[in-house]
């Protein structure tokens, strides 16, 4: 009889293959590379802005993909009070957008100080409330429109 | 007079490992008019809670149809069904929201119903005494027993004073005490406010307690036994 082992379980659980350790890797990623980019030279301020807002998708996602199990108690609960699918996006749409937008909030700042172009931070408002709101409601609908999503209602 | 929910030959299928699992092979017929009290009968896994899915519309039946009041809704979400019949439903697995209080759960369900804001306090206060949920109206769901969530449910269906209550396996996680009070407060409301109920229970002596009872019975085919249609 061999000797149990212990590595199976470390190995067969080392290499990251959810979609959450994906989401992680990418932000760390984002910032990594502007951090090294900062290190060649100084970069421009959009290019360096643009590069920052890659970071909102895959962050508000992760945000909203790594509390599933709460978010899904919350959409049932909702559902049986008779809210509507809509209503629930919306809701997280909202969570979404405050988050990138608060997060951002010293970048918009400092465009309202330096009285930086009007277009341009009214864009930059636009761009973060979008992506902020759909990337945190979007794991919401996989979830709401998924065929097993009722299948929690039952024990 | 238009039946509150008819459903005519309902079948629904699931894609399982041994291949598309149908429910209810014959097809599932039932009525349910205006101040029924109408209990399904059956046995774990037998499709009672897929039943109740169906006739909310949470679940779309691949066959056959379900109206409400005459109006076809087989294809039509909860939200369109509560606009024909008022409706509050209570599930297997307590639904409430884990980072409102007691209180504040319920004031959010009636708020959603179109309960007027002057109401709803008075409202609240009833149901919760009712359950005995008054003492702990300001605790978080997570921190309470299973049957205490379960009253909370009970209590914020219950306070929408609902056209249909759809409520499934209504004493599963309730003691004894809170079991001996339910079943005739279901029987008061269908009684004395004519509520319509659409309940199901894995309890035959529960069953029995409704004014109609349907049974399902394996292979999850249902067999008319009361207010089935084409008998």
């Amino acid at each position: 009889m061999e000797k149990p082992s212990w590595t199976p379980i470390v190995l067969s659980g080392a290499i990251p293959r959810e979609a959450t350790d994906l989401l992680a890797i990418l932000v760390m990623g984002i910032v990594a590379l502007e951090t090294s980019l900062a290190t060649i030279g100084p970069p421009a301020f959009n290019s360096r802005l643009l590069l920052s807002l890659l970071v909102v998708p895959p962050t508000c996602a992760l945000a909203s993909v790594s509390t599933t199990t709460r978010r899904t108690r919350e959409e049932l609960a909702l559902f049986a009070y008779g809210g509507s699918a809509w209503q629930i996006l919306l809701r997280y749409f909202f969570r979404g957008a405050i988050i990138a937008l608060a997060a951002f909030s010293p970048i918009i700042l400092q465009g309202i100080i330096a009285t930086a172009s009007v277009f341009g931070l009214i864009l930059l408002v636009i761009a973060l409330f979008l992506a902020g709101g759909l990337f945190y409601s979007l794991p919401s609908l996989r979830r709401i429109r998924s065929s097993s999503f009722v299948e929690n209602y039952k024990s | 007079m238009p039946s509150m929910i008819e459903t005519r030959s309902v079948v629904v299928e699931y894609p399982s490992v041994r291949g598309v699992l149908r429910l209810y092979d014959q097809g599932v017929s039932l009525k349910l008019d205006q101040g029924d009290f109408l209990a399904v009968l059956g046995g774990s896994g037998w499709g009672k809670s897929t039943l109740v899915n169906v006739v909310l519309g949470l679940e779309k039946p691949i066959h056959g149809s379900v109206t409400f009041r005459d109006h076809d809704v087989t294809r039509e979400s909860f939200v369109k069904r509560c606009s024909l019949v008022k409706t509050a439903a209570v599930f297997q697995r307590p639904t409430a929201l884990p980072q409102m209080t007691v209180s504040q759960n319920l004031h959010l369900a009636l708020s959603l119903a179109g309960v007027p804001r002057k109401e709803r306090d008075e409202r609240i206060k009833e149901a919760l005494a009712f359950f005995g949920l008054d003492k702990i109206e300001r605790s978080y769901p997570d921190g309470l027993s299973a049957g205490q969530r379960r009253r909370i449910d009970l209590a914020r269906a219950l306070a929408v004073k609902p056209e249909l209550l759809v409520i499934d396996e209504p004493t599963g996680d309730l003691d004894g005490s809170a079991t001996n009070l339910l079943i005739p407060l279901l029987r008061g409301l269908n009684r004395n406010q004519g509520t319509t109920i659409f309940m199901t229970t894995a309890l035959p002596r529960q069953a029995s307690q409704a004014k109609h009872q349907v049974h399902l019975r394996q292979p999850m085919v249902l067999t008319p036994e009361n207010r089935m249609i084409g008998d």
